[in-house]
């Protein structure tokens, strides 16, 4: 299996951050990078994720510290939504019984 | 489109600071961001117009020009001085002894073209959607689309195409896949104005009853008729699953409504490679309505013992 990746560099320039936003969240464990050959790469499933945070710090001004508080919450929030959508199909089933 | 207040968008008066603007701006991009508002298209149809009321009104040249037009132009206040402009050399033209006097209509002097959107006429048809966080540098906006699946489709993994926009997208529906569920494909949306990143499609799968199978969460429910012989002397059943035929033994002295549990006959359990929930049979005994006059004697001789 293969995991397609983009270096660091390329995906700050574009989205027009700093590396060191990038490296910042690794540290913090909010994504996972790899390292070949001393360069730094983020594996291509984690690009939403990271957007999403690049996204939240730009759109937002939300600090790179708070992101983490601000990622529990909103997985916490789509979990729920995901039991909610669960509970209303279930409900359903006893409703078209 | 109409015309829109950006000012009430952003809920300040219009004499409004920039530090007032900004600080609306951000109170409100907080509360509907559509990052903090997982599946909430309404959060993000908001969201996208705060970003626009934000990049007019925080741009000192844009609001004045909105400030000045905005109310008598409505949608085309962007177009203003141009239509001023206008109104002036014909004025001009129409000077005493030119005689005339016709009202001016301002589309004659742009072919009566139709403009729909201020901020496509500015930054292209897609300049108005998602983030915004640049100036002229925008996200694309995400699509949302639904999926109509019976529960029969959602049993198995499959290649679906979904036609968005005249262009044929092909998706994998994986197995187990719930009614309401929304997945989300990365850059599939709007594609991104001047180097933004492209914007999501989310698709909603919308998964309809079967008229044999009830299903709740990864369990299957199915109701199975037996006769009365069957129910009171035990017996054997061939059951219908969605993985092929069973066959299950009737215990003697079944009631209507017993359950039965076939474990790991039920639905497959999503993005669980070959794990599957249970198939819950219920009896439903079926008592003769009409009896021939042996069968009669029989069961009053039963009745008597």
């Amino acid at each position: 299996m293969t995991t397609q990746l983009i270096s660091v560099r390329e995906f700050c320039q574009y989205n027009r951050v700093e590396t060191t936003f990038v490296s910042y969240l690794e540290e913090r464990g909010l994504i996972e990078t790899t390292v070949v050959e001393q360069i730094m790469y983020i594996p291509f499933e984690q690009l939403p994720r990271l957007e999403k945070f690049v996204r939240l710090h730009q759109d937002l001004a939300i600090h790179p510290d708070d992101l983490d508080v601000v990622n529990d919450l909103t997985e916490r929030l789509e979990s729920l939504q995901q039991e909610l959508t669960s509970l209303r199909n279930r409900l359903l089933f006893y409703e078209s019984r | 489109m109409d015309f829109i207040d950006y000012y009430k968008v952003l809920g300040v008066p219009k004499t409004a600071s920039d530090d007032d603007i900004k600080k609306a701006y951000r109170k409100l991009a907080r509360k509907h961001h559509p990052d903090l508002n997982p599946n909430d298209e309404e959060a993000s149809k908001r969201f996208q117009q705060l970003n626009e009321a934000n990049e007019i009104l925080s741009d000192p040249e844009k609001r004045k020009q909105y400030d000045l037009y905005g109310e008598k132009y409505g949608k085309d206040w962007q177009h203003g001085e141009q239509f001023e402009a206008q109104q002036r050399q014909q004025q001009q033209r129409r000077a005493p002894g030119a005689g005339g006097g016709a009202e001016y209509d301002f589309q004659d002097g742009f072919g009566g073209a139709d403009f729909s959107d201020f901020l496509s006429s500015m930054f292209g048809s897609e300049g108005r959607a998602g983030g915004g966080r640049r100036q002229a540098n925008f996200r694309g906006g995400d699509y949302q689309a639904e999926l109509n699946l019976s529960l029969r489709d959602a049993y198995t993994t499959h290649k679906q195409n979904l036609n968005l926009n005249g262009k044929t997208i092909g998706i994998t529906v994986k197995a187990g896949v719930e009614n309401g569920q929304k997945i989300k494909l990365t850059g599939y949306g709007v594609p991104g104005t001047n180097g933004g990143p492209n914007g999501d499609l989310y698709i909603t799968f919308l998964v309809s009853d079967d008229p044999r199978y009830k299903r709740k969460g990864n369990d299957l429910y199915v109701d199975e008729e037996i006769d009365l012989y069957t129910a009171v002397l035990g017996g054997e059943k061939i059951i219908e699953t969605l993985d092929g035929k069973v066959k299950l033994n009737v215990a003697p002295g079944t009631q209507t409504n017993a359950k039965v549990r076939l474990k790991g006959k039920g639905f497959p359990i999503y993005n669980q490679a070959d794990m599957f929930g249970d198939l819950y049979v219920q009896w439903q005994v079926r008592i003769p309505t009409s009896l021939t006059d042996e069968q009669r004697e029989l069961f009053q001789k039963l009745a008597e013992l």
